[in-house]
């Protein structure tokens, strides 16, 4: 029985990545925000090269919709009560994970970065002072 | 809820469908040169001569990597990226790779700390930008503002989806400081246009070229444009040309003042 819905995003579109290997037998989704689209005006180019990288996921199934909405949809067809995701900043994504967590638990696979440190110096030159040598070693 | 479909004959009419589902977006006709996938980002970063990157990634037809939409897109990981550029031995041009992935982390930090907050004025600024029109005009949107060099980088940004970070920068100073438009017109804009738009990225580099994120105004001169840009760019007319002068005859003109440019400064660089 499928337990997990992968939903992803527009900022983690990796057939490779470790949640698909972790999650092998659930569902993948994409949801096309048709209201995004149309309040940032978001460009074919750009709507293209997500669709291209989409179809190198197996099986992944592409909607087209309100992100929330759809989603509350598939939860209630697959009978799921758990959203597989990945991290991103991008404040639209977080705001819809915060709705979908309303409805389902979460499980956010984050971004890798070399320095842990999660406070911003302000400026990079100060940034790279501190932590260049975590960057620069493999 | 609508599916959409997932099997196509080719990449013409994978752009038809869309055209179809999505009439609604700014479509320039014909496709991007950049393919979209984590096939097409792997066989990019095999291209990509890193040791050649410190030199050249300055000038608009340089040696540079153009992994961002594959990196912002996620098909392929900045882990995996700075691991790749890792293997090379360390050389200037490696740690300047590197540290360009740095830039997408330190921007992205700033995001997670800011929020929403970055599509404001995250400081005062160092010049005034209170009085900018907070409308991107439309000759700048149509590519058609007369001048031969931001046309052509506006149509490539257009009919590509992608520009090089210099050509990002030309064109930001251009909007924002010699046009006199609120930066975050500008950077909606591009957000919207860009393969790789990137919350973090695009608007937090906007916001440092227009001194709301860094210590100054970033602004070029014809020199710097020739420099870097002329072996791509078509040359602008002599007479009436917005960016020949020194950058301390352009700094009084566009700030009158405010902002004094330490002599003999020449790159674009971020600093």
């Amino acid at each position: 029985m499928t337990e997990s819905l992968i939903w992803v995003n527009e900022d983690g579109i990796n057939p490779e990545h470790k949640m698909f290997r972790d999650y092998p037998d659930a569902p993948r989704v994409y949801i096309f925000d048709v209201s995004y689209l149309q309040q940032w005006r978001i460009s074919h180019h750009r709507l293209q090269f997500i669709y291209e990288s989409l179809l190198e996921i197996p099986h992944i199934s592409i909607y087209k919709g309100e992100t929330v909405a759809v989603l509350d949809s598939l939860l209630q067809e697959y009978n799921v009560r758990e959203v597989i995701t990945t991290a991103t900043p991008n404040h639209i994504i977080t705001g819809w994970q915060d709705e979908i967590l309303k409805q389902a638990d979460l499980v956010t696979y984050p971004q890798i970065y070399p320095v842990q440190d999660s406070s911003s110096p302000r400026r990079f030159a100060r940034y790279w002072r501190q932590s260049d040598r975590f960057w620069l070693t493999p | 809820m609508q599916q959409l479909k997932t099997d196509f004959t080719s990449r013409e009419d994978m752009a038809a469908y869309i055209q179809q589902e999505f009439p609604f977006l700014e479509s320039p006709g014909g496709l991007s040169p950049y393919l979209g996938g984590r096939k097409a980002g792997l066989a990019r970063l095999e291209e990509f001569k890193i040791e050649q990157y410190g030199k050249e990634r300055n000038f608009l037809n340089g040696e540079v990597s153009r992994l961002s939409p594959y990196i912002s897109r996620g098909c392929l990981e900045l882990e995996e990226v700075r691991q790749w550029a890792l293997q090379h031995p360390l050389s200037k041009s490696v740690e300047s790779f590197v540290s360009e992935l740095a830039w997408r982390g330190f921007f992205h930090l700033v995001y997670q700390e800011e929020g929403t907050g970055i599509l404001a004025d995250l400081e005062p600024p160092k010049v005034s930008l209170g009085k900018h029109q907070i409308t991107l005009p439309e000759d700048i949107a149509r590519g058609e503002t007369g001048l031969p060099s931001m046309d052509t980088l506006i149509g490539m940004l257009r009919e590509t989806g992608y520009l090089h970070n210099h050509a990002r920068m030309y064109l930001a100073s251009y909007v924002v400081h010699f046009r006199k438009v609120s930066w975050r017109s500008g950077a909606d804009w591009m957000y919207a246009l860009l393969i790789d738009g990137d919350f973090a990225s695009n608007h937090l580099s906007w916001q440092w070229v227009a001194s709301t994120f860094s210590n100054k105004p970033y602004i070029f001169n014809r020199e710097n444009l020739e420099r870097y840009g002329g072996a791509v760019l078509p040359g602008d007319p002599r007479q009436g040309d917005p960016f020949d002068a020194s950058y301390e005859a352009l700094a009084e003109r566009l700030f009158g003042g405010e902002y004094r440019p330490e002599p003999r400064r020449s790159s674009g660089n971020y600093q």
